[in-house]
């Protein structure tokens, strides 16, 4: 018996050990594996427990809906007018932009995505997407959602890909506050805390005329070549000089609910044509 | 436990736990320990080898779903298996305060363990105060969560005729 107990220990020893050591493209490539069996399963789960979640909102909410659906036409007809307004300033920003011979800017192309499930062990903060290889994401494309940007594209499977999101002290953004064009460094600052922000923006430039403030807008800065330029990100919040006295820093309070992702989009200006299979392509 | 038996619970264990939001901030979003609850019910009801094998899988599908590298979840697994196995004779298997109890202590085991691994790796950022919070939070849902999942396994196994009838 005593026997029988050792001989296990060494064989799972054994095994664990070769996993362990496994070489990193090996181990990779079983990862994704396990991941695309899954993915239809995860799909499956994340759906019904969307569909459960929402009928209790329906159920809750029914007293609300009628007051909720005239804020909506309100805002329906609100949106409309600056529809209106914008379209009016388009055409005389191309109008301008002819004159003066400027290269027009592309529109942004979007990739709609569901979510389908979060990190397994709870050590980072990630969400994990039902589009992967297959629909010609891969990694460092940014996601976001209509409020603003949530993150960036890690790993990518044929049928999944991983998001690393805004608030894991891993992900770091170069950023500018709009209103001073102040240059910065967004960090996470961990999982959220309920009323607490969960970025910082670091090394803010002290010295500039034009001093950033409380309330002001962050957006991606277009460089490093990650983000395009212009994501919205959060308003700055609790400025105040660093330890070392050199630069700024401050509270970011993220415009996106990151507790609350349902559907996002990934911003897909460098999405690759998905590959084509045999079937596709005609005799 | 058949083999069958204990994928299903495997399979359904870790796309729950994928699933499942992040819980609060003061239990350091730790996530509801499902997968670890399957390993010490086989590693209190059944053979060794059965829970070898149950914490070997079940830490492979935790950390082919997350970004932890193969085999650091199995390794913490199997210690906490290994733990619990030890007390199979001494301990009311059955028993809710029995899982309540090596649910609390295995989630702090494991997850003391995992912070060990990935912090020496470098791959996590986390404050040593996340952590502290992180394996409290573990602990306790932990000590909820298995329980729960144990008596499941025990009546899903009676159901299919899989556990002797005494065992009741």
């Amino acid at each position: 018996m005593r026997d029988r107990t050792l001989i296990n220990l060494i064989v799972f020893g054994a095994i664990l050990l070769l996993v362990l050591n496994l070489p990193l493209p090996v181990a990779g490539r079983l990862k994704a594996l396990t991941r695309d069996t899954l993915a239809p399963l995860q799909k499956a789960v994340s759906g019904f427990s969307r569909q459960a979640r929402e009928s209790l909102k329906l159920l809750r909410g029914v007293g609300g809906l009628i007051e909720e659906n005239r804020k909506q036409a309100e805002e329906v007809a609100r949106l409309r007018i600056r529809v209106g307004d914008l379209q009016a300033l388009e055409a005389e920003n191309l109008q301008l932009r002819e004159l003066l011979r400027f290269r027009q800017k592309e529109a942004r192309a979007l990739m709609a995505c569901e979510v389908v499930g979060r990190d397994v062990s709870g050590w980072w903060s990630m969400l994990r997407l039902d589009k992967g290889a297959r629909d010609g994401l891969q990694p460092d494309l940014a996601v976001i959602t209509a409020e603003g940007l949530i993150g960036r594209i890690t790993n990518v499977s044929a049928r999944t890909s991983d998001v690393l999101l805004i608030s894991d002290p891993n992900c770091r953004i170069s950023a500018f506050v709009e209103r001073s064009g102040a240059f910065g460094i967004v960090s996470g600052c961990g999982p959220a805390a309920q009323g607490l922000p969960v970025c910082r923006m670091e090394f803010i430039d002290k010295s500039r005329k034009n001093p950033v403030a409380e309330g002001d807008e962050v957006v991606t800065s277009g460089l490093g070549g990650v983000f395009s330029q212009g994501l919205p990100i959060g308003k700055l919040e609790h400025v105040h000089t660093n330890a070392s006295g050199l630069y700024l820093e401050a509270d970011v309070v993220l415009r996106a609910d990151l507790g609350a992702l349902d559907n996002v989009f990934i911003v897909a200006d460098r999405v690759q044509p998905p590959p084509r299979s045999p079937e596709d392509e005609g005799p | 436990m058949t083999q069958l038996v204990l994928i299903f619970a495997l399979l359904t264990g870790v796309v729950l736990q994928a699933v499942l939001p992040p819980t609060w901030a003061w239990l350091g979003a730790a996530p509801a320990p499902i997968l670890l609850g399957i390993v010490l019910y086989v590693a209190l009801a059944h053979s060794q080898l059965r829970m070898l094998g149950c914490a070997l899988a079940a830490g492979l599908l935790q950390d082919a779903l997350g970004q932890i590298p193969l085999g650091y979840s199995s390794f913490g697994f199997c210690l906490a298996g290994l733990a619990a196995h030890r007390f199979q004779d001494e301990v009311f298997e059955h028993a809710g305060v029995t899982h309540a109890v090596f649910g609390a202590a295995a989630g702090g085991l494991v997850t003391l363990v995992l912070y060990g691994l990935l912090g020496k790796d470098g791959s996590i950022g986390l404050s040593p105060v996340w952590a502290v919070k992180k394996i409290a939070g573990a602990a306790l849902l932990g000590a909820l969560v298995t329980p729960v999942e144990c008596w499941l396994l025990a009546r899903l196994e009676l159901r299919l005729g899989s556990r002797p009838q005494e065992e009741r």
